[in-house]
C-alpha cells in the first residue's frame, strides 16, 4: 500500500473530520428523535389526556396481550414476503428478458424504469381506481365477454394481493436495475462455453446464470424487505386497513394508535418493536454485505 | 474565494431565516376539510375582507390530512389556526382534551341566533357551553330509480327495510345493482349509515345513553340488522360493494347502474346533479326506511370552532359569525351542491328554493322531515366515540366481507367497546 | 460479446419469452396509460368504458388544477427535494469516502447503523421530531422538512457512496496528495470524477426518496410548505373524489422525474454493479 506511510496519520485525521458533518446531522435529525421514541414508549403520553412522564412498562405489557398487534405482524409478514417474491420475480424476469432473451428490446429499459419514479401516493390512487370495479377498465373489458372480475378489495387475500400488486408495480424497476447490473458483471464467456458444450439456453440460465445471481438476488430481496415493512401510503390510500382489519400491518397499526386513538406512547412502543425487528434484520444484511465485500 | 463563499453562506442563511418565520399573514387562519360548503366558503374569502376589514386565509385539505394535522396542532398548541372545522362527533373529545375555547359569549351576543336550527346548535352544547356554530347538518335519505321501481311492479318506494330487500331483489340484474350503502370501515363511513338499520331494528350502542354507558351492541336486534345489511349489500349490491364508500355509490348511481341507495343528503344530492347524472329523469327520493322500532335517519353536524390557543378569539368569532350568516350560507347554497345549511332563513330564500326545487320539488321538505326524525346521539356523543366508531366499523366491515361471522363481529365489537370505555 | 441477431431460428421458447415480456410490458404500462385516460375524461364519463366514447376527452381537469394550491405544493416538493439531495451529497459523500478509505475497526457497526436508520419506522420518531420542531420553531418550514429528509437521504448517500468510493484505488488518492493537493482538492479533482456514475446514481436515488415522501410531510408541514404527495390527498373530499385532478396531479408529480431516471438508469446499473460484485 504505501510509499506514503508518512501521510497516513494526517490522512486518518482528515477522514475523521470528513465523517463529522454526517455524524452530526444523523445525531440531530435521526438519533435524537429515535431517543425520543424510546422515551415515549416508556412513559404514558396520550394526546387527549396529556403526558405522564413517569417510567412505565405498561405499554409493553399491553403489547404482549394485544390481539390486533399480533395479527398486524402476520399482515406485515404476508405483505413483505409475497411482495418481495413478486417484485424479485418480475424484476428478474424483465432483466433476464432484456439482457438474455430479447436483447433487441434493450431500449425498453427506459420505459420499464418509469414506475420507479411514481410517488407511492400516486401509485396507490391509480391502482385504487384500477381495483374499483365500477371505475376500472379491467372490469369493463372482461364484462364484454361476460366475465366478472372479482372485487379484490373486499376479501382478506384479495386486499393483500392488491397491495402486493401495486407495490410490485412500483418496485420491480429497482430489482430489475440491480439484477441487470449483476448480469452485466457475469462474464458472457461462461454462457458461450456452456452453449458450446451443448447446453440449451434454458439450461444455461438455470445451471449457470441463476446460481451466479444468487448473492445479488439475496441482497435485493433484503433491501426490498426493509422497504416493505415500512409500507404506509399504499395501505392508507388503497384499503385504509380493510376489509375489517385485514391489511393493518404493524407500521400502520402504530399509526392508528398514535394518530386516530391519540395513544402516542402505545404507538411508540409498537415502533420500538419494529425498531428492534429492523435492528435484527439489518444486522444480518450488514454481516452478509461484509462477507460479500470481503469475498 | 473565501469571501465569495461567505457571501453565499450569508444568502443561504437569509433565505432560511425568511422561511423560518411562518407566513401567518392573514388575520384569521382557517383550517377546513373538503366538502361542498368548505370549498364554497374558500371562494368567498374576499367577501369576508370586504365586510370586516380583516383578511382570512381559508385552507381546505383532505379529511385524512386534516385529522392528522389538527390533532398535532392542538397538542402542540401551535397557535397557527384561528378557526377550525369542528365535527360534532369530535367535539366531546376535543373539549375533554381542552383543545377548544367556548364561543358561548359570542353566541349570546348574536341577534339572529334563533334562525340557527336548534338541533345542530345544541349538539355543540357541552358542559353548559357552546363550542362551535354549525354550518352543516346532514341527514339521511333514499335515492331510487322510478323507472326500475315501476318495471319491478311496485307502486311506491320501499318504506321499510323489509321492503327495501324486496325491491333490491326485484331490481337486481346484470348491469343494475339493487342496493348500495357505505361499506368501507370508518366511524364516518359505514358507521355513518349502518346505525340507520341498527336503530330501526331497535339495536343500540349503549344500554341507556347517556345514563348507563354499558356497551350493548351485541344484541339480537343489532344482529338482525347486521344480517339484513350484509344480505342487501352482498346479494343485491354492486360488484365490490363490500368496499364501497360514498363516492363509489354516487358514481354508480350517476352512471345509471344502481336502483336505490340510502346515504347522506349531500350524496343523494350528487345523484340528482344534472351535470353528473346520466339518468336524471328517472331519479326520485324517499324517506329513510323504517324498521320494527321506527325510523332513525342518520345525522352529521359540522361547525366552526376556535382552538384553545387561538391568539385572537374576537377575530375568530367574527369570522365564524360571517361564515355561518344567512347571507354566506345562501350564497354557498346557490353556488354549490349544499342543501345541508343550518339556518331556517336560507330555505326561505327564493333563489335557493328555486334551485333545489328544480332538482327535486320535495328535496328541502324531506330534508327537514328527516332532520326532525333524527336523534342527536345517533352516533353517541362521547369523547371515546372516534375510537369506538373506528373499532366497531372495522368489525361490521369484517362481517360484511366474511372475515368474521356477524355473531363474532358483534361479540368482538362489544368486547372492544368495554375495553375502550374502561380506559 | 453477444451473439449476432438471427443466429438462432425462431423457436417456441423464444415465443414464450416474447409473450412473457409483452405481458410484463403491459403490466408496467397499464397504470400509466390509465392515468392519462383518467386525466382527460370529463367527470360525467369517468364511469363509462373508454371504448364506448373514446372521443369524450377534456382539458378541463388541467384548468381546474391550476386554480388549486397544487402548483405551489409542487414547487415546495421541488425545493425541498433538491436542497435536501444537494445537502445530503455534500455532507454524506465525504462521510462515505472516509468510511471507504479510512481505517476503522468500527466499520461494521457503521454499516449496521446506516442500514438500521434506513429501516427504522418513521411512525416512531416522527412525533418526537414534531415535538422538537415545535420547540425550535421549525414546523412548516423548508428548513425543518429538509432536516427531516436528512433522515431519509443521509444513510442512503453515505452507504452507497461508501460502496462506490471503495472501488477507487488508494494509489490514485495518494498520488494526488503527494502532488501537494489538499484533501478537499483530491476529492474534487480525483475521487469524485472517478466515481461519477456511482455518485450520480446516489443523488438520483436520494432525490426520489424525498420527492416520494408522504409521511414526514404529512406530519411536519402545514399550508406554506406542504408538498405535492400530501396535496394530492386534498382531491379526496367529502361528497366526491376528484379522479381527474388526482390523475393530472399524479402525472405532473411524476413527469419531472421521468427524464432523470431515463437518463440516470445506466449509472444506477453501473453503480449497483459495484454494490453487487463488491
Amino acid at each position: 500500500m504505501s510509499q506514503v506511510m508518512g501521510v497516513q496519520p494526517v490522512l486518518q485525521r482528515s477522514y475523521r473530520m470528513m465523517l463529522m458533518p454526517a455524524v452530526l446531522a444523523v445525531l440531530i435529525f435521526a438519533v435524537l428523535p429515535l431517543l425520543g421514541m424510546f422515551v415515549l414508549a416508556f412513559t404514558s403520553f396520550d394526546l387527549v389526556k396529556g403526558w405522564d412522564t413517569g417510567f412505565t412498562l405498561k405499554n409493553f405489557v399491553k403489547l404482549t396481550d394485544d390481539k390486533r398487534f399480533i395479527a398486524s405482524i402476520w399482515v406485515m409478514l404476508s405483505l413483505s414476503v409475497f411482495g418481495v417474491i413478486a417484485q424479485v420475480a418480475a424484476g428478474t424476469a424483465i432483466a433476464v428478458g432484456l439482457e438474455k432473451i430479447i436483447p433487441r428490446w434493450r431500449f425498453l429499459r427506459g420505459i420499464f424504469v418509469v414506475p420507479f419514479v411514481v410517488p407511492h401516493v400516486a401509485v396507490a390512487l391509480v391502482w385504487l381506481s384500477l381495483f374499483t370495479p365500477t371505475l376500472s377498465p379491467i372490469n369493463a373489458f372482461f364484462d364484454l365477454f361476460g366475465i366478472t372480475v372479482p372485487a379484490l378489495l373486499t376479501t382478506r387475500w384479495g386486499a393483500i394481493s392488491a397491495i402486493v400488486i401495486a407495490d410490485t408495480w412500483a418496485s420491480f424497476p429497482f430489482v430489475m436495475l440491480l439484477i441487470l447490473a449483476a448480469l452485466q458483471g457475469i462474464s458472457s464467456d461462461l454462457d458461450e462455453a456452456a452453449s458450446i458444450d451443448g447446453a440449451s439456453k434454458i439450461q444455461v440460465f438455470w445451471r449457470i446464470t441463476l446460481p451466479l445471481l444468487k448473492p445479488a438476488l439475496l441482497m435485493v430481496a433484503l433491501f426490498r424487505f426493509i422497504e416493505t415493512i415500512k409500507h404506509f401510503p399504499l395501505i392508507y390510500v388503497m384499503t385504509n386497513g380493510g376489509p375489517g382489519r385485514a391489511t393493518q400491518a404493524t407500521n400502520y397499526y402504530a399509526f392508528i394508535q398514535t394518530f386516530q386513538n391519540s395513544k402516542v406512547s402505545y404507538g411508540a412502543s409498537i415502533a420500538v418493536f419494529l425498531f428492534i425487528f429492523a435492528a435484527a434484520i439489518s444486522f444480518w444484511v450488514a454481516r452478509m454485505n461484509a462477507r460479500i465485500s470481503d469475498a | 474565494m473565501k469571501t465569495q463563499y461567505a457571501r453565499r453562506l450569508a444568502t443561504a442563511a437569509m433565505v432560511s431565516v425568511t422561511t423560518l418565520v411562518p407566513a401567518y399573514a392573514a388575520d384569521v387562519d382557517v383550517l377546513l376539510f373538503g366538502m361542498p360548503y368548505t370549498k364554497g366558503l374558500a371562494a368567498l374569502e374576499a367577501d369576508f375582507e370586504a365586510e370586516t376589514g380583516l383578511t382570512a386565509n381559508i385552507e381546505v385539505v383532505g379529511q385524512n390530512v386534516f385529522e392528522n394535522r389538527i390533532t398535532l396542532s392542538f397538542t402542540g398548541k401551535t397557535g397557527d389556526i384561528d378557526v377550525v372545522h369542528t365535527p360534532v362527533i369530535q367535539v366531546q373529545r376535543w373539549v375533554e382534551a381542552g383543545w377548544l375555547q367556548p364561543v358561548t359569549d359570542g353566541v349570546a351576543g348574536m341577534n339572529d341566533k334563533d334562525d340557527i336550527l336548534a338541533g345542530p346548535l345544541d349538539a355543540y352544547l357541552v358542559n353548559g357551553d357552546y363550542w362551535a356554530l354549525p354550518f352543516f347538518a346532514e341527514t339521511g335519505m333514499m335515492s331510487y330509480r322510478k323507472d326500475v321501481l315501476e318495471a319491478a311492479g311496485f307502486d311506491a318506494p320501499p318504506a321499510t327495510w323489509e321492503e327495501v330487500l324486496a325491491f333490491a331483489k326485484a331490481a337486481k340484474s346484470d348491469d343494475m345493482a339493487g342496493f348500495a350503502m357505505r361499506a368501507a370501515p370508518g366511524q364516518g363511513f359505514n358507521m355513518f349509515v349502518f346505525p340507520m338499520i341498527m336503530r330501526g331494528y331497535g339495536g343500540k350502542f349503549f344500554a341507556d345513553y347517556p345514563t348507563d354507558l354499558t356497551p350493548a351492541i351485541n344484541s339480537p336486534e343489532t344482529l338482525e340488522a347486521l344480517n339484513l345489511y350484509i344480505e342487501l349489500i352482498n346479494e343485491y349490491g354492486p360488484a365490490g360493494g363490500g368496499n364501497f364508500n360514498f363516492s363509489e355509490i354516487a358514481a354508480a348511481s350517476q352512471a345509471g347502474h344502481l336502483a336505490m341507495f340510502v346515504d347522506g343528503t349531500s350524496i343523494v344530492a350528487q345523484s340528482l346533479d344534472p351535470a353528473k347524472s346520466q339518468v336524471l329523469e328517472h331519479m326520485a327520493i324517499a324517506p329513510v326506511p323504517a324498521g320494527p322500532a321506527g325510523r332513525s335517519p342518520t345525522i352529521a353536524v359540522h361547525g366552526l370552532g376556535v382552538p384553545a390557543d387561538a391568539p385572537n378569539p374576537e377575530a375568530s368569532f367574527k369570522f365564524i359569525e360571517w361564515a355561518t350568516s344567512p347571507e354566506t350560507l345562501t350564497k354557498i347554497a346557490i353556488a354549490n351542491a349544499y342543501p345541508d345549511f343550518t339556518r331556517a332563513s336560507v330555505a326561505a330564500d327564493a333563489e335557493v328554493l328555486a334551485k333545489y326545487e328544480a332538482i327535486n320539488p320535495d328535496f328541502l321538505d324531506l330534508r327537514v322531515q328527516m332532520l326532525n326524525d333524527a336523534i342527536g346521539h345517533y352516533r353517541p356523543l362521547l369523547p371515546q366515540w372516534p375510537e369506538i366508531g373506528a373499532s366497531v366499523g372495522e368489525h361490521i366491515n369484517a362481517a360484511l366481507n366474511g372475515l368474521e361471522t356477524p355473531e363474532e363481529a358483534l361479540e368482538a365489537a362489544e368486547a372492544e367497546m368495554i375495553e375502550i370505555m374502561a380506559e | 460479446m453477444r451473439k449476432p441477431k438471427g443466429k438462432h431460428d425462431f423457436s417456441w421458447k423464444q415465443a414464450a419469452g416474447v409473450t412473457m415480456m409483452l405481458a410484463l410490458l403491459f403490466f408496467a404500462l397499464l397504470p400509466i396509460i390509465w392515468s392519462f385516460i383518467l386525466a382527460l375524461r370529463p367527470e360525467n364519463r369517468l364511469f363509462e368504458p373508454i371504448w364506448e366514447s373514446p372521443t369524450a376527452l377534456t382539458l378541463g381537469n388541467i384548468r381546474n388544477l391550476a386554480g388549486t394550491g397544487f402548483p405551489h405544493a409542487l414547487f415546495n416538493s421541488f425545493v425541498t427535494a433538491t436542497v435536501s439531495t444537494i445537502l445530503a451529497v455534500i455532507i454524506g459523500v465525504p462521510g462515505g469516502f472516509a468510511l471507504a478509505k479510512g481505517r476503522s475497526s468500527r466499520k461494521f457497526v457503521a454499516s449496521w447503523a446506516l442500514l438500521l436508520l434506513r429501516m427504522a419506522p418513521p411512525v416512531g420518531f416522527v412525533i418526537p421530531l414534531f415535538i422538537l420542531y415545535l420547540n425550535v420553531g421549525l414546523l412548516d418550514t423548508w428548513v425543518g422538512l429538509i432536516g427531516a429528509y436528512m433522515v431519509l437521504t443521509l444513510p442512503l448517500v453515505v452507504w452507497s457512496s461508501w460502496t462506490s468510493l471503495s472501488q477507487i484505488p488508494d494509489e490514485l488518492i495518494e498520488a494526488a496528495l503527494l502532488d501537494g493537493a489538499t484533501m478537499a482538492q483530491a476529492l474534487r479533482r480525483v475521487v469524485i470524477p472517478a466515481a461519477r456514475p456511482g455518485l450520480v446514481a446516489t443523488a438520483v436515488l436520494a432525490f426520489l426518496l424525498t420527492w416520494n415522501d408522504f409521511f414526514f410531510a404529512l406530519v411536519i408541514t402545514r399550508s406554506d410548505t406542504v408538498t405535492a404527495p400530501v396535496a394530492i390527498m386534498n382531491f379526496v373530499s367529502y361528497a366526491s373524489v376528484d379522479w381527474g385532478s388526482i390523475a393530472i396531479a399524479s402525472i405532473l408529480l411524476t413527469l419531472p422525474t421521468v427524464p432523470v431516471i431515463v437518463f440516470a438508469n445506466k449509472y444506477i446499473v453501473q453503480s449497483m454493479g459495484g454494490a453487487v460484485k463488491g
